[in-house]
């Protein structure tokens, strides 16, 4: 047991600090931020290549508080991807204030926010305790509440205003099944509480209270009416680090408390499973009628976030080969998803704004004069559908062969009815783009730097599927008790 | 029995809670706001936690209630919020829904209230601690109720506070003002003041720009785009 280490803190802290300093003087240079910003993700890479010697844990004293730390494979895992995705959206945004006109307080603003939202799913990753955890859920909603305002126009603020207050009441039913499992167990370290508490129903309740919380952040249906408004009207970068990251962290923090406090609770896990089924139909039959192509972006997530819930019922009370495919496929679908969504929603951004259009039927064309921003587009869907040999590939086929080995059918169906309508609603914008029809429109050039850090993410999103065995590796021997 | 000034300290929260809950007029709602939040600060003086109260007068009464009162002054080019609520209250369709919100939350709360301090809760209750987490659930019930029949963005402030409250009594009556629940109330009050300011800057904002003061005119399709 150690305080923590320097290189940790400093991994944790300098989004923030990065950002302040950015605030001051915002960035015009996408090279200055890549230097700067470029540490972070090495300095996390060389966390989880050290992390093979064995997890460490600790904890922090402050005044008669003592807070719990750990970082494991899983830990330095996601470490990594949220410090890429950072860089890949700060890297994204410098371009798109030369592409657009931000506000120029707005465009500041975008940077401690960022920051925030770092160090917030910084402090999700490794925190150990249910206090460290609330500061780090309520750090990173705050800030992701911030950034979704920061266009300013009617429709953003009272989108925002929504997202707030239904983040708010989240984060106090989450608050409120805190206090019960307090009240019950007395201590608020995950071991400890993993060790003595019993799956009584004060447990069961507070677990209740919890999950309701934290799926109404991570938008799962029927908790998801805040998410496509919110996306609509949002920045581009902000769209894709808030759908790539900040809605799993809540899945992440779920999925962690469920597995401790009740391992064993198969109806629970089975209506989890069950709203994650339905989020995945709803979410794509809403996609495939969404007028504008960032709402469709947006219901993809929500469709794709409801795969995430099928861990719930593969991992209670399975055998351990099943649990173990179970716990992989969830992993490498939320990365693969993250980068893919990242690049879907940059990929978009780039349509939309050298197009100038909003909805679908404005793509005309641009299968011929943005051939890059469109094949990004491709790629990207090509994890989101599901097709070899992307990281959505290998997560889908690990979940096909741990339902069949359950026994666990329903999920089977809803793994091919998932595919398939992400499969309409990506060529639905596929034949708009390769429409010709129209009277030539008028295209926007964009910097080249935004369609390349779209296009780095989605290839990353497929070389995880051809590369899955590393990171695999890292999660095994932590991931499973 | 629990000592008369914990009773009398509970029923002038409860007081307190409902006039901020159902006063229309705004000015005199926020008042009411920073009224209870002085009688939290009362409260944890009474379980014992000093510093506590010094961070809920400080945080809550000054700051969060100001930042409510300040929304109301108006300021600079901003225009001013009309001082009384107007909004009619939400139509009885979607009663349902809030009765089934409302009833499940207290429901769970309360079960597991009682399965914790077993079935003596029900009778009135031996010490402060446990008197005052049956407050927290009722002024709980409150401000749920308040915060889903309520369209008044402001309002809606109002009673996400209260409800905030309420769990913080829960919180502090299930487990005594240890180091732990001091830290989570702390964050708790913390968060509630930045929900509050964000939340207060966006309305007047949104006041401003849109002349709305709910969320009902918000569809998704944009209804409430202004000039």
């Amino acid at each position: 047991m150690s305080p923590l280490p320097l290189h940790l803190l400093w991994l944790l802290l300098a989004p923030l600090a990065l950002g302040l300093l950015a605030w001051a003087s915002p960035p015009r240079h996408s090279g200055l931020v890549l230097l700067v910003v470029l540490p972070l993700p090495l300095m996390a890479l060389w966390l989880l290549l050290g992390i093979e010697a064995g997890p460490m844990a600790g904890r922090l004293t402050l005044g008669p508080l003592t807070l719990h730390w750990r970082l494991d494979g899983l830990a330095a895992l996601l470490g990594l991807l949220t410090q890429l995705l950072l860089l890949a959206s700060a890297l994204y945004a410098v371009g798109y204030a030369r592409a657009t006109i931000l506000g120029r307080r707005a465009y500041a603003w975008l940077w401690p926010l960022l920051g925030g939202l770092g160090l917030g799913l910084g402090l999700i990753w490794i925190a150990a305790d249910l206090l460290l955890l609330y500061v780090g859920l309520e750090l990173m909603g705050l800030c992701a509440v911030g950034m979704m305002l920061l266009p300013g126009s009617a429709e953003a603020l009272s989108a925002g205003l929504r997202y707030l207050l239904f983040a708010l009441v989240g984060s106090l039913t989450w608050l409120l099944g805190i206090a019960l499992l307090l009240g019950a167990w007395g201590r608020l370290d995950l071991a400890g509480l993993g060790a003595v508490a019993q799956p009584d129903p004060v447990t069961q309740i507070a677990v209740a209270l919890l999950a309701s919380g934290l799926l109404l952040k991570a938008a799962i249906v029927p908790l998801h009416s805040w998410l496509a408004p919110v996306h609509g009207s949002a920045w581009t970068p902000v769209s894709a680090i808030h759908g790539a990251l900040v809605v799993k962290a809540s899945f992440f923090i779920l999925l962690l408390l469920w597995r401790l406090l009740l391992p064993e609770a198969i109806a629970g896990a089975w209506a989890l499973g069950v709203l994650g089924s339905l989020a995945v139909l709803w979410g794509g039959v809403q996609a495939c009628r969404a007028a504008g192509l960032k709402q469709l972006v947006a219901w993809s997530t929500i469709g794709q976030l409801g795969y995430l819930m099928l861990a719930f019922p593969l991992l209670a009370g399975t055998s351990a080969g099943v649990a173990a495919m179970a716990w992989q496929a969830t992993w490498v679908q939320l990365a693969g998803h993250a980068l893919a969504k990242a690049a879907m929603f940059m990929a978009a951004g780039n349509l939309l704004l050298s197009t100038g259009a909003q909805r679908l039927e404005g793509l005309t064309g641009t299968s011929r004069r943005l051939p890059l921003s469109l094949m990004t587009f491709g790629l990207a869907a090509v994890t989101i559908m599901g097709l070899p040999p992307s990281a959505g590939f290998t997560a889908k086929w690990l979940w096909l062969q741990a339902s069949l080995a359950a026994g666990q059918w329903p999920w089977v169906l809803v793994l091919a009815l998932g595919t398939l309508l992400s499969a309409a609603y990506v060529f639905r914008v596929l034949r708009c783009s390769f429409v010709e029809d129209v009277p030539e429109p008028v295209f926007r050039e964009l910097p080249l730097a935004m369609e390349l850090i779209a296009l780095a993410l989605a290839l990353a999103a497929i070389g995880l599927g051809l590369a899955a065995a590393w990171p695999l590796a890292a999660l095994a021997p932590a991931g499973l008790p | 029995m629990a000592p008369i000034e914990a009773w009398g300290l509970a029923g002038l929260l409860l007081l307190t809670a409902g006039f901020c809950l159902l006063q229309r007029h705004l000015w005199r709602a926020c008042l009411g706001l920073v009224a209870f939040a002085l009688l939290m600060a009362l409260a944890w003086l009474l379980l014992g936690a000093p510093w506590l109260a010094l961070a809920e007068a400080l945080l809550g009464a000054l700051l969060t209630g100001g930042t409510l009162l300040w929304t109301l002054r108006g300021r600079g080019a901003l225009p001013r919020l009309a001082p009384v609520d107007e909004t009619p209250q939400r139509a009885r369709s979607t009663a349902p829904l809030r009765w089934l919100l409302i009833l499940s939350w207290l429901g769970l709360a309360g079960i597991a209230l009682i399965w914790l301090l077993g079935v003596d809760a029900l009778t009135p209750p031996a010490s402060a601690t446990t008197l005052l987490a049956a407050t927290g659930v009722l002024i709980m019930g409150l401000g749920l109720w308040a915060f889903t029949i309520q369209r008044h963005l402001l309002r809606r402030l109002l009673a996400f506070n209260l409800l905030g409250s309420g769990v913080f009594l829960l919180l502090a009556g299930l487990a005594g003002p240890v180091a732990e629940v001091r830290g989570l109330i702390l964050v708790g009050l913390v968060v509630a003041l930045l929900g509050s300011i964000l939340g207060a800057v966006l309305l007047l904002r949104l006041h401003a720009q849109a002349g709305q003061i709910t969320l009902s005119g918000a569809s998704p399709a944009g209804s409430g785009s202004g000039p």
